[in-house]
């Protein structure tokens, strides 16, 4: 279970750090091209692209590490018993809606089948839409493999302080 | 009286620590059920897509990855060691240093979590050594590391101006005299608090050692001229201004020999991760914001206040009061993403500049961010302090006063922020 969870850390990490790199690359020949008087016309919409994928496979390592900002306080004031039952209560809404989210997202596929890019018309749109039905798979994943932790946390004694990714 | 439902519900799922993003997608689909029936189920991964392809907020990876690759290439120390030059002989002169530096830092950074990280690491540990109390250590880091959101560039202000639909060139320019103001009533509190308690002087001033280390950090010094200068000289937009940040950062960086690779793929985890906790707020508020807009909230919201009061002053003093109290509970992304889009049509209407407010807004939630139960930077400087959050706020309670003088200073004189914006730009 350990070698599994690592393994997963891992390989969201490395999905981030190729779509961070990726997306400053990008953006940095854009600008480049901008300047020297030859605007590239797929800059805007690949780096939009771009932005959406790191969001959401980024958000599956976000809920792998716990890092999605909450309100934690009123829970851990609560006995601890309510505090487990939170939790589950909590789980079970959060993965209600990525299984809708992930049913919704593959279903929406077949409509985009025929749609492509604007300025890459190679590109089907059904391909980078792709990230909601996937990242909701991961993000369902990530969550399973964090919540023996945020049990655990909830049946301590003195629930552990979890800091958010607040900018 | 579906919208109560709404927000009751949204409350609920918030406070039994269902995350933010994840309660408002969860009452937003419940919502689109009810109107349009299982109909509206395709719109739901379509909205939650788009939502998160807004152009403008391509400049928060951006600033994120600028600041960690300067925070691992070894240019907050320089900026420490300048800052110790420069203000160390002043009485108290470890917290004054500590000012200063994130001050410095927030020329080149977006974040304050970032900020209070890279100058608290350092700077607090340096200050117990010294003898400086715990709590006072913290306090002043975590309020300097605050108050530098609103010089520029910084992340709030690219979230208001996306959600706001204004001027983000506009809102940097409108940030610079209050900062510098608000910087040096800092200083000014903590000298108080400095002569009171006997803190120490840092070292004696020499004009030779300043311009040693001015030497030293000159090459970080560039980074803000070339960001802000190219910003707001329009040479480059924010985003390119952005991933100019990352280039120059790269290279004053290599140009050091003191690029720690491991940090910085570590910091480049957390600049996605952080983005992306952001990013999927935005996504998810899309969700909900087409219902709202479709439900008229906004207007709503917008026609029930101003038919109490038209007066400018008096909405504001509405506004101001309700996101402080809105900044004690929610972090300052939710807070700009959950909210400015409902008050906008209200603060158009009594004629409030979008610009000003957003102003008024960043600053709010700068305070916010030094009020418990939820405050991220407090609670980033009291973990690297190992403080309790509630000693430091006793001490840090003069400080967050400093910023309401502040914040009134910018509400009821609006010439303070404007008056660059209005020279450069109107």
């Amino acid at each position: 279970m350990m070698r599994l969870r690592q393994w997963y850390e891992r390989f969201l990490e490395s999905i981030v750090i190729v779509l961070m790199v990726t997306l400053a690359v990008e953006v940095l020949i854009g600008v480049t091209y901008r300047k020297l008087g030859m605007s590239l016309a797929w800059y805007d919409e690949i780096a939009s692209v771009l932005l959406a994928w790191l969001t959401y496979y980024g958000a599956a390592l976000a809920a792998y590490k716990g890092a999605h900002i909450g309100v934690p306080e009123l829970v851990r004031l609560m006995p601890r018993a309510w505090r487990v039952a939170t939790v589950y209560v909590g789980e079970l809404f959060v993965f209600a809606f990525l299984i809708l989210l992930a049913w919704t997202g593959v279903s929406v596929l077949d409509v985009l089948a025929t749609d492509t890019l604007v300025s890459l018309p190679k590109i089907p749109v059904s391909y980078t839409q792709s990230v909601i039905p996937i990242a909701s798979v991961m993000i369902i994943i990530a969550e399973a493999l964090h919540l023996p932790e945020r049990l655990a946390e909830a049946r301590a004694d003195e629930p552990v302080i979890v800091t958010t990714g607040d900018p | 009286m579906d919208i109560l439902y709404i927000f009751l519900g949204l409350i609920a799922l918030i406070l039994i620590n269902v995350p933010i993003a994840i309660a408002l997608a969860i009452v937003a689909t419940i919502a689109m059920i009810v109107v349009g029936g299982t109909n509206a189920l395709p719109n739901i991964p379509l909205v939650m897509f788009n939502g998160a392809t807004n152009f403008p907020l391509l400049a928060i990876p951006m600033f994120i990855l600028a600041g960690a690759i300067m925070n691992a290439s070894g240019i907050s120390r320089r900026l420490i060691a300048f800052a110790s030059a420069l203000l160390g002989f002043i009485r108290g002169g470890l917290a004054m240093v500590n000012i200063g530096a994130s001050m410095f830092f927030a020329e080149i950074s977006g974040s304050a979590v970032a900020d209070v990280a890279a100058i608290g690491s350092i700077l607090i540990p340096a200050m117990r050594k010294k003898g400086y109390p715990r709590a006072f250590a913290a306090a002043i880091t975590s309020s300097a590391a605050s108050l530098a959101i609103i010089i520029p560039p910084s992340i709030p202000m690219i979230l208001y101006a996306a959600m706001a639909d204004t001027s983000v060139v506009q809102l940097f320019v409108a940030g610079i005299v209050p900062g510098i103001i608000g910087g040096l009533m800092l200083m000014g509190s903590a000298y108080w608090f400095a002569v009171r308690f006997h803190y120490p002087v840092e070292e004696v001033f020499q004009l030779k050692r300043l311009w040693v280390t001015f030497k030293d950090a000159s090459l970080a010094f560039t980074l803000p001229i070339i960001i802000l200068g190219g910003i707001f000289g329009g040479f480059v937009t924010a985003t390119e201004g952005a991933a100019l940040a990352v280039v120059a950062a790269l290279v004053i960086g290599l140009i050091y020999h003191e690029l720690d690779w491991a940090h910085l793929k570590a910091a480049t985890i957390e600049g996605g991760v952080q983005t992306a906790v952001v990013m999927i707020l935005v996504a998810a508020s899309a969700l909900l914001g087409t219902y709202l807009t479709e439900a008229q909230v906004p207007q709503t919201v917008a026609r029930t206040i101003s038919a109490w009061t038209q007066d400018p002053l008096a909405v504001l003093a509405i506004l101001n009061i309700f996101f402080l109290i809105i900044g004690m509970f929610l972090h300052s992304a939710a807070a700009i993403i959950l909210v400015v889009p409902i008050v906008m049509p209200l603060v158009l209407a009594v004629g409030i500049d979008p610009v000003h407010f957003g102003l008024i807004v960043t600053l709010n939630l700068a305070i916010g961010q030094q009020t418990p139960p939820v405050a991220s930077v407090l609670m980033t400087a009291c973990s690297i302090a190992k403080a309790n959050v509630w000693e430091v706020t006793r001490v840090n309670i003069y400080f967050i006063a400093v910023l309401l003088l502040v914040l009134l200073l910018v509400t009821y004189v609006p010439v303070v922020p404007m008056g660059l914006v209005d020279f450069f730009y109107r």
